[in-house]
């Protein structure tokens, strides 16, 4: 059972859905909206790959940039390939779900090309063993999803939450990056060079964690990853992104809030578990897990839509997961794992029941809904099942997991004393919700039926086949879990680190802690569900009465503040004055290489000037006085042609300095641009006007700032005498590349990279001048 | 600028300029010169004629083009030769780095062979990177002369 992975087979199955994207056009043109079918082939076909790899463990890898040690190397083991099982195995009931969901449309197109890149990237994170890739893969899925939650392009609201899951998203990312270039870094001391496998640090654990401590980078990685992870995996105070994003169409919704991409963060904290698990690492992951977990649920108990229940309770359910990768212990470990497994098969469950309630009822009012069993019993039986599975009711399959985390709390609380009781106090508190939620959700199918609800259809078999396997799948774990923990379970466990303790999986027949807590939620659940209209009514006012105590005003408060102070700054630099433009853009040029060259604490060669021969002096002097004068001058053409003499005067310069190639272009370019600038002069007015004396001062000032910066990047690129490179070129030149001048050598055959980009400068502007004159002909620009 | 001088001048420098240029880009691999220089050159002599005898002549009565001045630069067909011009050179360039590709060095790897005992010349050398260098010498040529011919219709 410890065969190696297969190489061609893990790439095939990340590969595969990012190759099937290109033929989605295709596929629609000849399949119309049974393009999902397709979608569900290749998930299927992913899933079939990579459970061939059942069972394996090991890190295979392909070559991508060896000269900087990058590879697309990738991991498999019992956590990677529960991940990526679940999301190509709920991805093909989501693409069948789609086919009968969805109606035919344009973005159909764009919708599974999106989907089935979301897919792939979500492959790619699960297995992924090197650092770039496995960043490049987290910030596909975030792309992605950007696309897939903006699917009605239309709809201002669709745009709203998009836009803020990527800001939120992508932004978390940034610090996720910076965490993998500090565990890089670290790796110097640990490896003889660093190295970007993740599977080499976890396997070298111990004297990772210690080279990052004496690098003092321990409790930053930390809190960088807790970011990263917590704006993907919506922990507070990041949270608030999850529940805009149920704009996405239901399957959408079901994948990414359940299955995937929200996973991904909590996925990642179990695969770096073993890295950096300590007690800072417990105190940071439990805290911000248990508080998501109770602050969300309590926030789903005052949601009004289905969906938006759901999405709050998805993040409540992250929480725990974040928490219990939090604790070091097996029942840490244990929760952890079970529940990402429990937490898919139920959520992806009830957001395709939510689409169904929504398609068929045609509203997610939750009030609105209710005796739903009547129409819809099959529906109403796979929530049963999953809504209870939801609320961790013994004998239903969430109920092993959060048993599991009540231990696993309590302990903690036990272990380390003081606040750490707070642990098993909020994960009490948080399942009391959780129970109160699933049970309004529920409730939507018993009772009577609202007389404003107006017929309500049975769904074809395509929308609900795909809960109903998925129904299957939590019933047989919550009756028999003995057989999921075996199989996926435990593997998983023992590749994210598992820790002290033993953890079983069977209702509990003994009083524990664990059984008290478990009664206390359930019990306390039962017994509020009552009064859940007032809890409901007051939530919502609580937080409607204290908007600023809430995540998403001040999303709203920041980007207002950048787009206002957007708006007041482009007319500013972009006030349509060509001088403008070349004014910001040369002080930012000029701010920006001086900056540089501070920051790189590079000094300033020392000037010889006794060795300057008397001819090259007096070439000088004539510049300079051409310079000079050029600024008093009367009018255009005197201006030109003393700039001109400048010119001229820096190719003889180049002659005396022995660089005939350099005078012979200047000599050239400077003839081109003369006449270029008098064929444009013949335009302007033949005498200056008149210049405000603060314009000239401005500009004054600008133009010194250049020449400094021009004479400063001079003399440090010039200033070394010696250099190994020059004598290089000059010995290898006509060996290898036959030629007796140097320059030229070094231009076709040495630097034929730079001379071919320089050329495409070339073309570049070419084609800009023809297409700015061609639009402007049309109307189309000022 | 059409004055008498200019254009006896122009008639005598620009054949001058266009060898002086094509001399240039011959002997670049061994004394100062290259495709890059020597197409600069190359356009100089365009815009003397074109200073002298005015875009229309320079299109029209020389490259035998109809210019149809004020129009779509894109139906233009000097302006599409001038297209051209740059696009071959581009794929002349990227193509010479290619075909090292093919024979299995990296890309743009460039070599070459000496004749020896060639009538006049007695010794040859012909490089690869020649070719690299014509298709810099089009994009230079093309590129300058686009630019020439829309800004200077304007």
């Amino acid at each position: 059972m410890t065969a190696g992975p297969d190489l061609p087979v893990v790439l095939a199955a990340v590969v595969l859905p990012f190759a099937a994207v290109a033929l989605v056009p295709t596929a629609y043109r000849l399949l119309g909206t049974r393009t999902g079918y397709l979608g569900a082939g290749v998930a299927a076909a992913c899933f079939a790959l990579l459970a061939t790899q059942y069972g394996a463990t090991g890190t295979v890898g392909l070559e991508w940039v060896p000269s900087l040690g990058i590879a697309l190397r990738f991991r498999v083991d019992g956590w990677g390939l529960l991940f990526a099982l679940l999301a190509s195995g709920i991805g093909v009931l989501v693409f069948t779900y789609s086919a009968g969901y969805l109606h035919p449309g344009r973005t159909l197109v764009r919708y599974y090309g999106a989907l089935l890149g979301f897919m792939g990237s979500i492959l790619g994170v699960a297995l992924a063993a090197d650092l770039v890739a496995l960043f490049l893969f987290w910030e596909l899925t975030s792309v992605c999803s950007f696309v897939l939650i903006g699917y009605h392009d239309d709809d201002p609201d669709s745009r709203y939450a998009a836009r803020m899951a990527m800001f939120v998203t992508v932004g978390g990312g940034l610090f996720l990056l910076v965490a993998l270039l500090l565990l890089w870094q670290a790796s110097g001391a640990v490896f003889s060079s660093p190295t970007l496998s993740l599977t080499a640090m976890i396997e070298n654990a111990d004297a990772m964690r210690a080279a990052l401590r004496e690098q003092g980078a321990f409790l930053p990685v930390l809190l960088l990853v807790a970011v990263g992870a917590g704006s993907k995996s919506a922990q507070v105070p990041l949270h608030f992104w999850l529940p805009n994003a149920m704009a996405a169409p239901t399957p959408v919704s079901a994948f990414l809030h359940s299955a995937t991409m929200v996973k991904v963060g909590v996925y990642f904290l179990g695969r770096v578990r073993p890295l950096l698990a300590s007690t800072e690492w417990t105190l940071l992951f439990a805290t911000i897990g248990l508080v998501t977990m109770t602050v969300t649920a309590v926030l789903a108990v005052a949601a009004t839509d289905v969906k938006e229940l759901l999405a709050y309770s998805t993040a409540s359910h992250l929480g725990l997961m974040v928490a219990a990768f939090g604790f070091t212990t097996a029942y840490g470990a244990a929760a952890g794992t079970f529940h990402l497994l429990n937490h898919a098969a139920f959520k992806a469950a009830l957001f395709l029941v939510a689409g169904i309630i929504a398609h068929e009822a045609g509203t997610r009012r939750i009030n609105d809904l209710g005796g739903l069993w009547r129409d819809l019993p099959v529906t109403a039986a796979i929530t049963a099942i999953t809504a209870l599975g939801m609320a961790g009711i013994p004998f239903f399959n969430g109920f092993y997991s959060k048993e599991l985390i009540f231990v696993a709390a309590y302990d903690a609380g036990q272990e380390l004393g003081g606040l750490a009781w707070a642990f098993p106090v909020l994960a009490t508190l948080a399942s009391v919700f959780t129970v109160l939620y699933s049970l309004r959700f529920l409730a939507m199918f018993v009772g009577d039926k609202p007389a404003a609800l107006g017929e309500v259809h049975r769904p074809p078999l395509s929308l609900l086949v795909p809960p109903a396997v998925l129904a299957v799948v939590a019933g047989t774990i919550g009756v028999a879990p003995e057989i999921a923990v075996g199989a996926v379970v435990e593997p998983a466990i023992a590749a994210v680190g598992g820790g002290p303790g033993d953890p079983h999986y069977v209702v509990p027949t003994e009083f524990s802690p664990a059984v008290a807590m478990t009664a206390v939620a359930i019990g306390g659940g039962a017994a509020a569900y009552p009064s859940y209209d007032r809890l409901h009514r007051g939530i919502g006012n609580a937080v409607a009465a204290a908007p600023s105590a809430r995540a998403n005003w001040w999303y709203d408060r920041a980007l207002d503040a950048v787009d206002r102070a957007g708006a007041e700054s482009v007319p500013r630099v972009q006030n349509g004055l060509l001088r403008t433009y070349v004014g910001w853009f040369v002080g930012a040029a000029c701010g920006l290489a001086l900056l540089g060259y501070a920051a790189a604490e590079l000094s300033l060669p020392a000037i010889d000037l006794l060795g300057v021969s008397p001819t090259i002096l007096l070439v000088l002097l004539v510049a300079v006085l051409a310079a000079a004068t050029a600024t008093t001058g009367p009018s255009h053409v005197t201006g030109v042609l003393l700039l001109s003499v400048l010119g001229f005067m820096l190719a003889i310069f180049y002659i005396l300095a022995s660089a005939p190639d350099l005078a012979l272009t200047q000599l050239v370019v400077e003839t081109l641009t003369l006449v270029i600038f008098l064929l444009v002069i013949e335009e302007l007015p033949a005498y200056y006007s008149d210049v405000e004396e603060s314009v000239a001062v401005r500009d004054v000032a600008l133009s010194v700032g250049v020449g400094a910066t021009v004479f400063v990047t001079v003399l440090l690129t010039t200033g070394r005498t010696e250099s190994a490179l020059a004598g290089y070129f000059t010995e290898q030149a006509i060996p290898e590349g036959g030629g007796h001048n140097v320059v030229n050598v070094i231009l076709t055959d040495f630097r034929a990279f730079d001379t071919l980009g320089e050329s495409a400068v070339i073309v570049i502007a070419a084609i800009a001048i023809l297409t700015l004159v061609l639009t402007r002909d049309r109307g189309e620009s000022p | 600028m059409s004055t008498v001088i200019t254009r006896t001048t122009t008639r005598a420098v620009v054949p001058l300029i266009v060898v002086v240029a094509a001399s240039l880009f011959v002997q670049g691999h061994n004394l100062p010169g290259g495709g890059f220089i020597g197409g600069v050159l190359t356009a100089v002599a365009f815009v003397l004629i074109y200073i002298t005898y005015g875009l229309d002549f320079l299109e029209r009565a020389l490259l035998g083009s109809v210019a149809e001045t004020g129009g779509d630069p894109f139906q233009d067909r000097i302006v599409d030769a001038y297209r051209r011009l740059f696009v071959f050179g581009l794929a002349l360039a990227v193509g010479s780095g290619l075909t090292a590709m093919a024979l299995g060095f990296p890309f743009l790897s460039q070599s070459y062979v000496i004749y020896h005992d060639v009538p006049l010349y007695h010794e040859i050398e012909l490089a690869s990177a020649l070719a690299f260098d014509l298709g810099i010498y089009c994009v230079v040529v093309g590129g300058l002369l686009t630019i020439l011919s829309v800004v200077g219709s304007e």
